[in-house]
């Protein structure tokens, strides 16, 4: 390995959080994460290195360049410290260090799960826990890898991409378009049952679509959960279990696991198609019964 | 004299607080100052979205909270007559799920979260357990990255998935499913085998008294030569009382105080917060500094976690080892590592007796909505130890959550001048170094301890 060649320097930092994010990127498929290692410097990880402490890098002058941050924010001492230290302030240090910011996971990007802590009213992403002037030495917008957790796939393209060529392309909620660009419902093995309209008739089975009854939010979820798949093997809805729309700003919503109806129809359709259509499309597409599709695949 | 450290690499952080008495250790306090309000979170939530909510209160035992939820939820249905029929192959599927969870667990905390830390106390340099770059570290972040496809195969993914519902699993393994489940689980196997005891695993399983120690071999032997050099086996040691909350196919619940009872009583489950903050500042008592509270059984601190499910069940090899140097420091590491191979072994014959043919799942006749009042416990075993879940709804929203989790019980602080578990494992010490190998072999998890 050819040493003069200074690798990114990566922090890892922790804010409000399970570590689910941490535990999915060391769950990462190992050659991947061997090459990530052997290719960036990642200098800190508060579960992992033992060399350098938070408080090194909060004293320390050196550029960071890309600054990971794991869960949500709040500037609430009582309620959430790091090093003697609220999370905001150790954040907002850091960021004037670093030329990338990215949130990792759906915490991190737009409060998720923690903020729905209501006790706490000002759990949030980074972007809202942020103003100009904190952000005004990064060469690159804030970057969000939403997800609850982020698949380690998705932090590995977005560093390397991110060393190659600088910059990665945004959606308009900050998400690299390239990852979320896709919805969940594509490559799910389930697909022909939606585009039949066959319903799957309970949990438990592999055949069936989870769209309709069981709150399945795979055709309105930014993800590729079903191009890369999960640990290399499978996904949720593969398994049978809904999409619970993890990637999506607005989780987690209520009654994740059941199909919210009106007289007898999804009262949200997939994504850019109108009601109308749908229940058009729906209509023609359940007049065609297809013997296959309404029996067991494993016979 | 005080000593103030914070302690790193456990899911978080934690403060130690060291008062010093000629030399010694003389009174410590364990400070998590994180709060994240899962309690508060699931409250007036929908009761079936607490299973996509509870694996979120941890990123490591994500699966033990998700049972726990699932099964309180089914004993709301039995509290009201309308107790659910299980297939043999969703509580399989289930505590298989549960096991892999642990057995990933158990992988990494060895090599990534304590080896790297108790080499530093070897006369040799073992640079192959660094963190990050040692040949070992790595390997073993290969192998439990391998070994968790097989969760994935039942559950679509790891962490945080929602597979078990109530009535069943949401999955439907295909014979072939089953046999690379089986695969994952051989090459943990032989990784257990090679690298961690350097020899068979059913020689391995044959141990039973603590002279068998020296047949281990593998990494294991390394933190064995290790700990005997500096007296491990001498430190950390607490009040040997011990507690399983879980019956599973795989864990027996048990209590050992004097002596083992199997008796066990949720009613004798209690927790305090005398020593902890409140979200209501006006509450908070001038003792307080901990986010963690207090959990005692039958008005008495107990340990769980591994050891004290091994010496439970009376597994020999352990439980030998147990009598010889008790509750130390050094049982507890072993005690974990010997579960291991316990669960390598029984997941596996776990896998081979599911029945394909079964239904994963068995739709409940009644739905939680009809329900006027409801309450529902649960308890499982979680890689540190016992997990308690206890809900109350109304009309299908959660009323009440309350969830003790096994570092609650190892780590919360101590009451009316009795010092908890921990705390007592760490007095007496005379180095910080050693004080916070002692609290990292409780397999410390703030997230949890705090949730």
């Amino acid at each position: 390995m050819n040493n003069k060649i200074k690798k990114p320097k990566i922090v890892w930092l922790q804010a409000i959080t399970c570590n689910g994010n941490t535990h999915s990127l060391l769950s990462a498929n190992a050659n991947r994460l061997k090459l990530f290692l052997d290719s960036f410097d990642l200098v800190y990880h508060p579960s992992l290195t033992t060399d350098t402490l938070l408080n090194d890098l909060l004293i320390e002058k050196n550029e960071i360049d890309f600054l990971l941050v794991e869960g949500a924010i709040t500037s609430n001492k009582d309620f959430f410290q790091i090093s003697d230290q609220g999370i905001n302030e150790a954040l907002k240090k850091l960021v004037l260090k670093s030329k990338y910011l990215i949130a990792i996971g759906s915490c991190a990007s737009y409060g998720g799960v923690h903020q729905k802590f209501e006790q706490n009213d000002d759990i949030c992403g980074l972007t809202d826990a942020l103003d100009e002037t904190d952000i005004s030495y990064l060469t690159h917008p804030i970057i969000n890898l939403t997800g609850c957790p982020v698949h380690p796939e998705w932090i590995f393209q977005t560093l390397f991409s991110l060393k190659e060529y600088k910059k990665v392309p945004l959606d308009e909620k900050g998400r690299p378009k390239e990852i979320y660009s896709y919805l969940a419902h594509h490559g799910c093995t389930r697909n022909e049952y939606f585009e039949w309209k066959v319903e799957a008739k309970s949990f438990g089975l592999k055949e069936g679509c989870l769209f309709y009854e069981q709150g399945c939010r795979g055709p309105m979820t930014h993800s590729n959960c079903n191009k890369i798949l999960w640990n290399d093997v499978n996904t949720k809805t593969r398994a049978g279990m809904p999409c619970i729309g993890c990637t999506e700003f607005d989780f987690p919503r209520n009654n994740m696991l059941e199909t919210k109806k009106n007289i007898g129809i999804p009262d949200e359709v997939p994504l850019g198609v109108t009601k109308r259509a749908y229940l058009s499309l729906a209509g023609v597409a359940k007049t065609f019964k297809i013997d296959r599709l309404n029996e067991k695949i494993i016979k | 004299m005080k000593t103030v450290d914070i302690v790193e690499r456990i899911e978080g952080e934690a403060k130690l607080i060291c008062q010093w008495d000629k030399e010694k250790i003389s009174d410590v306090k364990i400070q998590f100052l994180n709060f994240r309000g899962f309690e508060f979170i699931l409250k007036d939530k929908p009761i079936l979205d607490a299973l996509v909510y509870t694996p979120r209160i941890c990123g490591i035992c994500g699966q033990a909270h998700l049972k726990a939820t699932v099964e309180a939820i089914e004993d709301i249905y039995k509290n009201h007559n309308e107790e659910l029929t299980l297939t043999n192959k969703a509580k399989l599927l289930r505590e298989i799920g549960l096991n892999i969870e642990i057995i990933d667990s158990h992988i990494k905390w060895f090599y990534m979260f304590i080896m790297p830390d108790i080499v530093k106390f070897s006369n040799n340099s073992l640079e192959e357990y660094s963190a990050l770059k040692g040949k070992k570290w790595l390997e073993a972040s290969s192998i439990a990255s391998e070994t968790i496809k097989s969760l994935a195969v039942i559950a679509g993914q790891w962490p945080h998935t929602s597979y078990m519902v109530p009535g069943g699993v949401v999955s439907d393994p295909t014979l072939l499913d089953l046999v690379t489940m089986q695969n994952y689980m051989d090459q943990a196997i032989r990784f257990y085998e090679n690298s961690l005891i350097g020899t068979n695993l059913d020689t391995y399983l044959s141990f039973n008294k603590s002279e068998d120690l020296y047949k281990v071999k593998g990494d294991l032997k390394d933190f064995i030569t290790i700990s005997f050099e500096n007296g491990f086996e001498k430190i950390g040691k607490s009040y040997n009382r011990h507690l399983v909350l879980g019956d599973s196919l795989s864990f027996e619940k048990g209590k050992i105080s004097r002596k083992l009872t199997k008796n066990i009583d949720y009613e004798n489950i209690e927790e305090f917060t005398t020593n902890s903050f409140d979200i209501d500042k006006s509450k908070v008592s001038k003792e307080a500094y901990t986010w963690s509270k207090t959990a005692l059984y039958a008005n008495s601190f107990y340990e769980t976690g591994p050891l004290s499910r091994a010496v439970v069940q009376n597994r020999s090899f352990v439980s030998d080892i147990h009598k010889h140097y008790n509750d130390s420091m050094f049982t507890r590491v072993l005690a974990r590592m010997d579960e291991l191979g316990f669960l390598l072994s029984k997941t596996k014959e776990l896998i081979q007796q599911i029945n394909i043919n079964e239904e994963s799942f068995i739709k409940p006749k009644v739905s939680l909505k009809d329900f006027h009042y409801g309450i529902g416990q649960s308890s499982v075993e979680a890689c540190r130890g016992s997990l308690y879940h206890d809900v109350e709804i109304e009309n299908g929203i959660i009323s009440k959550y309350d969830v003790i989790t096994p570092t609650v019980w190892n780590l919360g602080p101590g009451i009316d001048n009795k010092l908890s578990t921990s705390q007592k494992a760490i007095v007496g010490i005379d180095s910080l170094e050693k004080a916070k190998l002692i609290l990292r072999s409780f397999d410390v998890c703030s997230v949890c301890t705090t949730h």
